[in-house]
């Protein structure tokens, strides 16, 4: 089983695609995690499903939210309990 | 374009109403009707037509309903019309946790406001409250420098914006909503005398004069109503020349406009000279003048009188600059003035009156009014005679007019006297002993009174000095 982990980004955000990259690095290394990256002004739609506010926002599956971008150190620690689940 | 605020007086109080491209924040306490005066908002733009999206970041949309519905709003109906939509935003949905870095911009919710504004066309965007909105971020100064952005995106899209605030009791400075926002209207609750009362203003408004007193209102089911100021705004007090310059200098300047001046004077004592001075004065000066003519104050013999002081008022009065209003027939009473259909009654003079001031005031001319009122406490009854001069004051006020109302106090009983000069603004009283005439002013609405001076009497205009 696989989880989904969405990070909502925008063109203006300039912390994104840093973020994304992070993101991307660790998903790598899991084959239980799945990146989905919704980019707001494309998809308006899933911003309004997950009544986003603030960009960059990373939703986890068990209804944790990081606002805000950060380093890789601090989004691993967040994500410690998915990367190390199943393993 | 100018949205109306659905509420007259506040329209009023914002030049107009509330303008597209333009943010407005209303501040105020905890529960001082913040919310319901941006739902009330809301309704004055639904009605005359126009969409609204309302932001909820701190009420469910089902209790904003119930809310409206208190207050015999059906927001139902313009939802269903597709003039209304109500949207709850928060940072925090329902279940979620949160972790926060300062590394954040707003871009989703401005976003999803756009596309919800898209899909009614609004032309008014309601936020609800800000203050609860920043209360979820952790960096709280980061949101709020973001929010300029939204408040940015959203007026360029040809919309009113108005954010409600919480401000803190006793909060001396300005926030920096106030900084960013067009205007603020500010509303806050008072205790006074064991009752809540609730008052409104509008510190800061582009474009416009922002009106800084407060405006007592009340919120009740069927609407807000905002009462007229206790404070109203300061004005200069004009002050008009009686022509007699040291009669203004002891006046402190002259006679403010909007004043009822009562002159006293006894049996014996020739009130002329200073009418005729304050006349002569009044009509070089272009001002409209109305006499209430009567057997003392009649056209000829003023006329003639100003010959003896080689002085020819007959080019004014040929201006039309000087109108007498001959009263209603001295001999009859006020029913059988009516009866005779042609004689005036109080009330006929006083219509007159106020029609020839709108008159004066229409070509630009301030206006005196002149009259003796000894024979109408004579004629008149009490009552009667003491709602006229009432309303007549009440009317130069509203005028901005300058009354000039004589009286022999010897032919009125001191009880209607004392009411007399309760209603007058400024009261002079000429008084006779040993043969030397002496003025003195009793009372002024400026505060400037005088104590008796000798008066002499001179032969051309002015015919009055006042001598210390």
């Amino acid at each position: 089983m696989s989880l989904k982990i969405i990070l909502f980004k925008s063109p203006s955000c300039s912390w994104c695609p840093y973020l994304e990259g992070v993101l991307r690095h660790i998903i790598a290394d899991s084959d239980h995690l799945e990146l989905e990256i919704i980019d707001v002004s494309k998809d308006i739609a899933k911003a309004e499903e997950y009544q986003i506010v603030a960009i960059p926002t990373i939703v986890l599956p068990n209804n944790q939210r990081i606002i805000g971008s950060a380093d890789e150190a601090f989004i691993r620690e967040q994500l410690d309990f998915f990367l190390t689940l199943g393993s | 374009m100018i949205i109306s605020t659905g509420i007259e007086e506040l329209d009023k109080m914002m030049d107009g109403g509330l303008r597209t491209s333009f943010c407005y924040a209303i501040k105020g306490t905890a529960g001082s009707g913040k919310t319901v005066l941006s739902l009330f908002m809301t309704l004055g733009a639904l009605k005359a037509g126009i969409p609204v999206l309302f932001i909820s970041t701190e009420v469910d949309i089902e209790k904003l309903m119930i809310y409206g519905k208190s207050f015999n709003m059906d927001l139902d109906s313009y939802v269903e019309k597709g003039l209304l939509l109500l949207e709850k935003m928060s940072l925090k949905p329902m279940g979620t946790n949160l972790v926060q870095t300062d590394r954040f911009d707003l871009s989703a919710i401005i976003a999803r406001t756009k596309n919800r504004m898209q899909t009614i066309n609004a032309k008014m965007i309601i936020f609800d409250s800000i203050s609860a909105f920043f209360a979820e971020f952790k960096y709280e100064k980061t949101a709020r420098s973001n929010f300029m952005d939204f408040i940015r995106e959203i007026t360029n899209e040809d919309a009113v914006l108005v954010l409600t605030a919480e401000s803190r009791m006793n909060e001396e400075y300005s926030t920096i909503e106030e900084f960013l926002v067009d205007g603020v209207i500010k509303i806050r609750t008072e205790l006074k005398n064991n009752q809540l009362i609730k008052r409104i203003s509008i510190p800061k408004l582009r474009s416009a004069k922002p009106i800084n007193s407060e405006n007592r209102f009340i919120i009740n089911r069927d609407g807000i109503s905002i009462l007229r100021s206790e404070q109203p705004p300061v004005s200069i007090i004009h002050e008009e020349s009686s022509g007699i310059e040291k009669l203004d200098n002891l006046l402190g300047g002259g006679i403010p406009s909007g004043s009822v001046v009562l002159i006293e004077v006894d049996g014996e004592t020739n009130y002329f000279p200073l009418f005729l001075s304050t006349l002569c004065y009044n009509l070089e000066k272009d001002k409209g003048i109305i006499i209430h003519s009567n057997v003392h104050m009649y056209s000829s013999r003023i006329i003639e009188d100003f010959k003896k002081a080689d002085c020819d008022i007959e080019p004014f009065m040929n201006k039309g600059n000087i109108v007498f209003i001959d009263k209603y027939n001295r001999s009859v009473t006020a029913i059988e003035a009516r009866e005779m259909s042609q004689l005036m009654t109080t009330d006929d003079m006083i219509s007159v009156t106020v029609e020839l001031m709108e008159a004066f005031q229409k070509s630009n001319q301030k206006v005196v009014v002149y009259g003796d009122l000894t024979d109408d406490a004579n004629i008149l009854s009490e009552s009667e005679f003491l709602r006229y001069f009432a309303l007549q004051s009440f009317n130069i006020k509203e005028k901005r007019a300058v009354a000039h109302s004589f009286i022999n106090f010897n032919a009125i009983s001191r009880e209607m006297l004392a009411r007399l000069r309760t209603t007058a603004d400024i009261i002079i009283r000429f008084s006779r002993e040993d043969y030397t005439t002496y003025i003195e002013c009793i009372k002024s609405s400026t505060g400037a009174t005088f104590l008796p001076k000798v008066v002499k009497y001179k032969e051309k205009i002015p015919l009055i000095e006042i001598v210390d």
